[in-house]
């Protein structure tokens, strides 16, 4: 077991490790970077990954403080995400409690390893409910089944009722934790997932035993599930096929960006 | 030491270009030394005993003093300076998990630095103490805060920032693209009206050093339309410099002109926009109020006027402070540190406190770095009954692979002969050349023990994985015209395919590469060359060759980011070719695509506002001019193993680490103390301090080298925790004899020993 010990487990590198562990041994632990395509056609894909983030940034660009009509000038370039800023400009913030945190990120350790989740909002009212809000460009709603079972789903509220005292006031009852999917391509449409003490027991568990079978695995082994291997870009080391078609896909920000960030002040004569 | 000339034909003096590629190398590489602070303060080792702050798994040991600024009144802000290895950013990281135990929100701290990666220390006390729960530490340098800032807020402030497209969003500039287009905009400039014709040297160094005045105008406070002027008053030339500077001058201006007509933000454009507009907005100005209640700057000495008015303002601003300045120190000058500004901000603290014994160093490595100090600049000296000798070892030698295998000896004495950990090793010269490190690694090999070095100049495009996509790039685009050379073809194959070898490749290529097309492998006649090439060879060349003109008979994507990893995905990662399962090879690649991709999107956006760009061979030509591809952290980050560090002087000085071990090479080596060759810029002319109308002289040269060396010599004994080899070769790896100021302080000192051992004072 080759993880460090400040490894850090996020809701991607989470799922990577409950839908593959090969794919969760290739990422974080062998740290091999593989870019093949994830999804085709490349361009597509890559339009709707940045319509995604673009729409995340409105809403944090909103929340600072910039007005809405503002903001809506600057889409005369992209009709569709104009559409979704229109939606949320309707419905987004509609019956959330007033104290708002947008993208912030909370951690807590199970099992001594560092959990940690990046909330797209968190509102919250002292002693009353406590939702997560999370904007999802998708062309399509899921069934609740299928939300439930994310492991972004079971984090971010594990997360939150272990770590989120500091804005809640106190530690938050996990019955008064929400966590709502806000689907602003379809209109608004929400999904609302409860929680609950017996769920977070239930989900503390799962993360348990994800943990152990990650940290005491002697080898990874490959999902027995062929489609799961459609948008993994080491599919060519696995010999599991070519990539998947982007109509199948609709969970464009769920395939996350590397995060990195280049500090422009390294810059100064370079050889070029 | 005289003036540096600005002369007419650099690029004719053999010895002067070398020094000119290796100082060139040795910048690239400083800039991003930065970024290995982040594995190497992991292991920096805590030698203080005392108390123990926090309860519970928040655990740091702390000395008495360090513990006292831990656990000051969260309502304080305080000045802490001392020397290096004092145990400054240990009481720093107290102090924050003292914060932290108090109940204040991780997410209302900041951590500020010149540098994400000296936060380091800060981040990694956080993970490494399990049992925290609660938001997350913030870490913001100037150019993370201000590109964070002006996308935020970009919408209230780019109409009266000038920009002409308000509406639109900001493109924020790559390294790669402010090099792409200052070449469109300046190039045409340069070629019509003659500029810059009496400087010889490389076009692109000329362009970078505008950049470089420009980020010197942000990051200092003074209009770009100045840069001239400031220049001219304190570097008198004459007439045909004053041209040259005038010379930069317009083209900086044209370029910004443009920058802002295309809603296009270098790092000064974004750093002027953030100081002159954003910072001012309520908004901006509440939000950072609200964010961040409690401050801790560290190595603030390192950062620039821009970051210490920032710092200035949070402190008026936040509820507690704490400000950490390192003393003799101040290495980032050539990005912008000004040390003697950053001490105006003890005056918005309350409370001044002082470290000044070394936690690391000792006695005898204290006494070496003073008496080396000394022999150049006075004040930097120690006591005259300082010892420096036992903590110095020294061979001379007349060639210097025999120095280099010397050092390699002596490390083989220290990890084999008496088991010290090849970590506790570093390996330093000013500058590391290929033949240096090559040497040194082979050395080293030779002697099973391992090693590593950065070399983050190293262009990407040099790299085996980028070569062949870069080649594969042209053959499958044959509308570019830009065909690659038989050889070339003959590398490419060789690596994307698995078990071949150059002699077959070119064998391959010499019979199948014709008018810029691969044919089948079927096209080879001669059965005996078949069997030479293997069949099986022949079918993974085939599936390339089918690949590649499948492509071109199909629909070309300009996007070249996509090429390279279709091709990537679908031909050179699968089994039986030579990038599966390969990480160097998949992390080039993954650089690569980065590259290219940012490299699109910029000039996507432009698209609407003027045409004529064809992204990919536009990409391809900028390889050619050899612009360097972004670097990235994460790669830095994944090196951390147990190795002897072979690198430049300034990019271990800068990782704030110590050792037990250094050994400095080539310390004839001019390169240690001498200023980078810069004919269209100064870094001390341009900073906050220089007075106006003040002449840069010979003796301000000559002092800058001593004073700039002895500090170096300071910083580096101090981040040593026993033992400085010194190696020296009297004819340097091209085969010159070295006289630089190091070698100088060198015999001085050795020489004063050598008296104090007639007159019976020596203590060996």
């Amino acid at each position: 077991m080759n993880l460090p010990d400040d490894f850090a487990f996020t809701q991607g590198s989470l799922q990577d490790a409950a839908d593959c562990l090969r794919r969760f041994e290739l990422r974080y632990i062998k740290r091999l970077r593989y870019p093949a395509v994830e999804a085709a056609p490349a361009l597509q894909f890559e339009r709707r990954t940045r319509q995604g983030a673009r729409f995340h940034k409105l809403v944090q660009q909103h929340l600072l403080g910039l007005p809405a009509e503002t903001l809506a000038r600057s889409l005369h370039d992209d009709p569709e995400l104009a559409t979704w800023w229109e939606t949320f400009r309707r419905t987004g913030l509609a019956g959330l409690p007033e104290q708002r945190q947008a993208e912030i990120t909370l951690q807590t350790y199970l099992a001594g390893r560092r959990l940690t989740a990046k909330y797209d909002l968190l509102a919250l009212d002292a002693g009353g409910e406590a939702v997560i809000v999370d904007w999802k460009t998708w062309r399509r709603v899921p069934a609740q089944s299928y939300l439930e079972s994310r492991l972004q789903t079971v984090l971010y509220r594990y997360v939150l009722a272990k770590a989120g005292a500091h804005l809640y006031g106190a530690q938050i009852p996990p019955e008064k934790i929400r966590m709502v999917y806000c689907f602003v391509a379809r209109g608004g449409e929400r999904l609302s997932i409860d929680y609950s003490a017996e769920q977070l027991r239930k989900d503390e568990d799962y993360l348990l035993n994800l943990i152990a079978e990650i940290e005491g695995a002697e080898q990874f082994t490959l999902t027995e599930d062929e489609s799961l291997c459609r948008f993994c870009t080491y599919r060519s080391l696995c010999e599991r096929g070519g990539a998947g078609p982007l109509d199948l896909l609709d969970e464009d920000d769920e395939l996350e960006e590397e995060d990195f960030v280049l500090d422009f002040d390294q810059i100064a004569e370079i050889e070029f | 030491m005289d003036r540096p000339e600005i002369t007419c034909d650099y690029l004719g003096n053999a010895r002067a270009s070398s020094r000119l590629a290796s100082a060139l190398a040795h910048i690239a590489e400083q800039i991003i030394a930065f970024e290995l602070a982040a594995f190497y303060n992991r292991r920096n080792r805590q030698r203080q005993i005392g108390k123990r702050i926090l309860s519970g798994k928040l655990q740091i040991p702390l000395t008495p003093e360090q513990a006292a600024i831990a656990a000051a009144p969260p309502d304080t802000k305080i000045w802490l300076e001392g020397i290096a290895g004092s145990g400054k950013t240990s009481a720093g990281v107290g102090r924050l998990l003292r914060l932290l135990e108090l109940g204040i929100p991780a997410e209302s701290i900041l951590i500020y630095v010149p540098q994400r990666s000296l936060a380091q220390p800060y981040l990694q006390a956080l993970r490494r103490h399990s049992g925290y729960s609660g938001g997350q530490v913030a870490v913001q340098t100037i150019g993370g805060l201000s590109l964070q800032m002006v996308e935020a807020f970009w919408f209230l402030i780019a109409e009266r920032a000038g920009f002409g497209h308000p509406h639109d969003l900001p493109n924020f500039l790559s390294l790669e693209s402010v090099q792409y287009f200052m070449i469109k905009i300046i190039e045409p400039l340069v070629n019509q009206r003659d500029y810059f014709n009496s400087v010889r040297i490389d076009r692109a160094r000329l362009y970078s050093q505008i950049v470089d005045n420009m980020n010197k105008a942000a990051l200092v406070g003074f209009p770009i339309d100045q840069i001239a002027p400031r220049l001219k008053r304190a570097l008198p030339g004459g007439v045909e410099q004053g041209h040259i500077y005038d010379d930069a001058q317009t083209c900086a201006l044209a370029f910004r002109e443009y920058c802002l007509a295309n809603n296009l933000l270098d790092f000064s454009l974004q750093l002027e926009v953030f100081l002159d507009h954003v910072w001012n907005l309520p908004q901006a100005r509440e939000h950072v109020r609200m964010r961040y209640r409690h401050l801790i700057a560290d190595n603030v000495e390192e950062d620039n006027p821009a970051s210490h008015r920032i710092l200035a303002d949070l402190l008026r601003l936040c509820q507690s402070a704490l400000v950490i300045y390192d003393s003799d120190a101040g290495f980032r000058r050539f990005l912008g540190a000004d040390p003697e500004n950053a001490r105006r901000l003890q005056g918005f603290c309350d409370a001044r406190e002082q470290f000044a014994d070394s936690k690391v160093m000792s006695d005898e490595g204290r006494a070496l770095g003073r008496a080396l100090a000394g022999q150049l600049v006075a004040a930097l000296g120690g006591s005259a009954e300082d010892d420096p000798q036992p903590s110095l070892i020294t061979e001379a030698h007349r060639y210097h692979p025999q120095m280099v295998d010397w050092a390699a000896g002596r490390i083989d004495e220290l990890v084999n002969g008496q088991g010290v950990s090849p970590g506790e090793i570093v390996v330093m010269a000013p500058f590391m050349s290929d033949v240096l490190r090559f040497a040194l690694v082979e050395g080293l090999r030779a002697r099973d023990i391992r090693a590593r070095s950065h070399r983050p100049s190293r262009a990407l495009r040099d790299e085996p994985a980028a070569r062949a996509l870069l080649t594969f790039a042209r053959l499958a685009h044959p509308r570019w015209h830009m065909r690659p050379a038989e050889f070339d073809v003959a590398f490419a194959v060789m690596t994307a395919i698995d078990g071949l070898d150059l002699i077959r490749a070119k064998l391959l290529t010499e019979m199948l590469y014709r008018d810029g097309r691969m044919l089948p492998f079927s096209d080879v006649k001669s059965g005996a060359m078949q069997d030479r090439i293997t069949y099986e060879l022949g079918a993974r060349y085939d599936r390339l060759q089918t690949w590649l003109n499948n492509y071109i008979e199909g629909a070309p994507t300009e996007a070249l980011d996509i090429f390279f990893r279709q091709l990537f995905g679908e031909v050179l990662s699968r089994a039986g070719f030579g990038f599966h399962d390969n990480r160097d090879a998949g992390n080039v690649s993954m650089n690569l695509v980065d590259s290219a991709r940012n490299f699109r999107w910029s000039l996507e956006f432009m698209r609407r506002y003027e045409e004529g760009t064809d992204l990919g061979k536009d990409y391809l030509e900028m390889v050619d001019r050899g612009v360097i591809a972004d670097f990235y952290l994460r790669d830095w980050i994944a090196d951390n193993d147990d190795c002897v560090l072979i690198a430049p002087a300034y990019t271990f000085l800068l990782s704030n680490r110590a050792v037990d071990y250094q050994f400095w090479l080539n310390v004839g080596s001019e390169g240690w103390a001498r200023r980078l060759y810069q004919p269209l810029t100064h870094p001390h002319v341009l900073s906050l301090g220089w007075p106006a109308g003040r002449t840069w002289t010979d003796d301000d040269e000559s002092a800058m080298n001593r004073q700039t060396l002895g500090r170096l010599i300071l910083a580096l004994t101090r981040r040593c925790r026993k033992e400085i080899y010194l190696g020296y070769s009297e004819l340097s790896e091209s085969g010159y004899e070295q006289r630089g100021l190091l070698l100088e302080a060198i015999h001085g000192l050795l020489r004063r020993s050598a008296a104090d051992n007639i007159n019976g004072k020596a203590r060996v």
